[in-house]
């Protein structure tokens, strides 16, 4: 009898804000053949604020190195989505949130979700 | 309260007999007469879910509450680690792990929901393991509270692993949680190794929609106030097997009783605790929704800026019904 495939998606940011530097929680996918991550914005606050972010991978959860040079660069409300290929055994979205005018109040900030998407 | 039930032997358990011998993946196991779940992680989450609050008709994830937000989602763990790489689960690969942030008093839970068909004796086994995460450059654990000196046999980091608990959400008409937690430190970071249970049902999302209750991101959502807490038994010490990288699995088998509403025993490895007099807290007001809720969630709560884990090889849940 054939075996399902499996999958799974994982919400590793939830209406979180993030401002300057941020990281996602180390995730395991080992056992995934396929990682996708949907970044969703729901909203920016502050002037000019984009959220920069590359895709991070590790040998153990503990210390992470680029994937490679590809970037996701957001300025704007809405959904995106970028595949990920041959990861190893973690992966997690590092990256910045920063603004490029007049500083508000609150400073620069982004409210998203963040999924993971893995398939076997 | 450790167990004087008259040929209790936590050793022999008292339920050998059917099938299960001739299939390695039960025999480990003592269930009850009927299977009602049994959860491989090797194949799968098998529908254990993050914990979330409730939220509003909008689907506006904003109105959830603020402590029942960031549970965080299992993991399929190959439990990899930094010294030895993949160290595997108990069968196969893959366990089901649950990571808290490093955060102290963060909390992660997952949760794995089912109705009662009937009244009876519901069973809960595992087999467990528990974890701080090992000190790298990034997350300065070695440096976070309850790390101790390293003695070349206790490990620093056991005492920066908080507490894991097991637990129900049940509803007959009266709505109730029997619950067990290992305390293995306190919030001062100190070693206790202790069984405990809450005195008070755990505050829902309701009651804070009512104004009665407003709980802070990291609060303790089965009982926020550490004085509510009880200790059963006498205190247990577990196999953390001396450095954050080695896993050593643990069984536990937790027997409750729906007709009574009722805590029944515990049994994790040779320890046996007789629960039959624990109290079980009620909620005094009835809640609608939830006929027949029979939930079950593990969760683990960091009490230091270290990430907590605790990884699930397998699960089986049965029933006498």
């Amino acid at each position: 009898m054939a075996t399902m495939q499996n999958s799974l998606t994982a919400v590793l940011e939830r209406n979180a804000i993030l401002t300057g530097e941020f990281a996602t929680e180390p995730y395991e996918v080992a056992w995934a053949r396929e990682a996708r991550w949907f970044i969703r914005i729901l909203d920016l606050r502050g002037t000019e604020t984009h959220l920069e972010a590359k895709t991070q991978i590790s040998p153990d959860g503990l210390r992470w190195c680029d994937l490679d040079e590809s970037k996701i660069s957001l300025r704007e409300p809405g959904l995106t989505s970028r595949p990920v290929r041959e990861f190893g055994g973690w992966l997690r979205l590092k990256g910045v949130v920063s603004g490029g005018g007049k500083a508000t109040k609150d400073g620069a900030g982004a409210k998203v979700m963040i999924y993971l998407v893995l398939k076997s | 309260m450790t167990s004087a039930n008259p040929g209790a032997d936590a050793s022999r358990p008292a339920r050998p007999g059917v099938a299960q011998w001739s299939d390695p993946n039960l025999s480990r196991f003592n269930p009850l007469q009927r299977i009602l779940v049994f959860d491989a992680f090797e194949s799968g989450t098998h529908g254990w879910v993050e914990l979330l609050g409730n939220y509003d008709g909008n689907a506006n994830l904003d109105t959830l509450d603020d402590h029942m937000h960031d549970f965080r989602p299992p993991q399929l763990s190959s439990c990899q680690f930094f010294d030895v790489g993949t160290h595997g689960a108990m069968s196969g690969t893959y366990a089901l792990k649950i990571a808290t942030r490093p955060e102290a008093g963060h909390t992660a839970v997952a949760i794995r929901r089912l109705t009662m068909a009937a009244r009876g004796r519901v069973q809960f086994e595992t087999y467990f393991t528990y974890k701080a995460e090992a000190a790298s450059e990034e997350n300065q654990a070695g440096l976070q509270a309850g790390a101790t000196t390293w003695d070349g046999n206790i490990h620093p980091s056991e005492g920066q692993f908080g507490a894991l608990t097991v637990a129900t959400d049940i509803d007959d008409g009266v709505r109730y949680h029997c619950v067990v937690r290992y305390l293995n430190t306190d919030m001062q970071n100190q070693m206790r190794r202790q069984w405990v249970y809450p005195g008070v049902p755990e505050p829902t999302s309701r009651e804070r929609v009512a104004g009665k209750v407003k709980l802070p991101r990291r609060a303790d959502f089965t009982a926020p106030n550490p004085e509510d807490w009880h200790p059963f038994g006498k205190p247990q010490e577990f196999c953390y097997n001396e450095v954050p990288t080695k896993v050593n699995w643990h069984y536990l088998r937790w027997l409750i009783d729906t007709r009574t509403r009722s805590n029944v025993e515990l049994q994790v490895n040779d320890q046996l605790y007789d629960m039959r007099d624990v109290p079980v807290p009620t909620y005094d007001e009835p809640y609608g929704s939830l006929h027949n809720l029979l939930n079950f969630y593990v969760s683990v709560r960091t009490h230091s800026n270290v990430r907590n884990f605790v990884f699930l090889d397998s699960i089986l849940i049965s029933v006498d019904w």
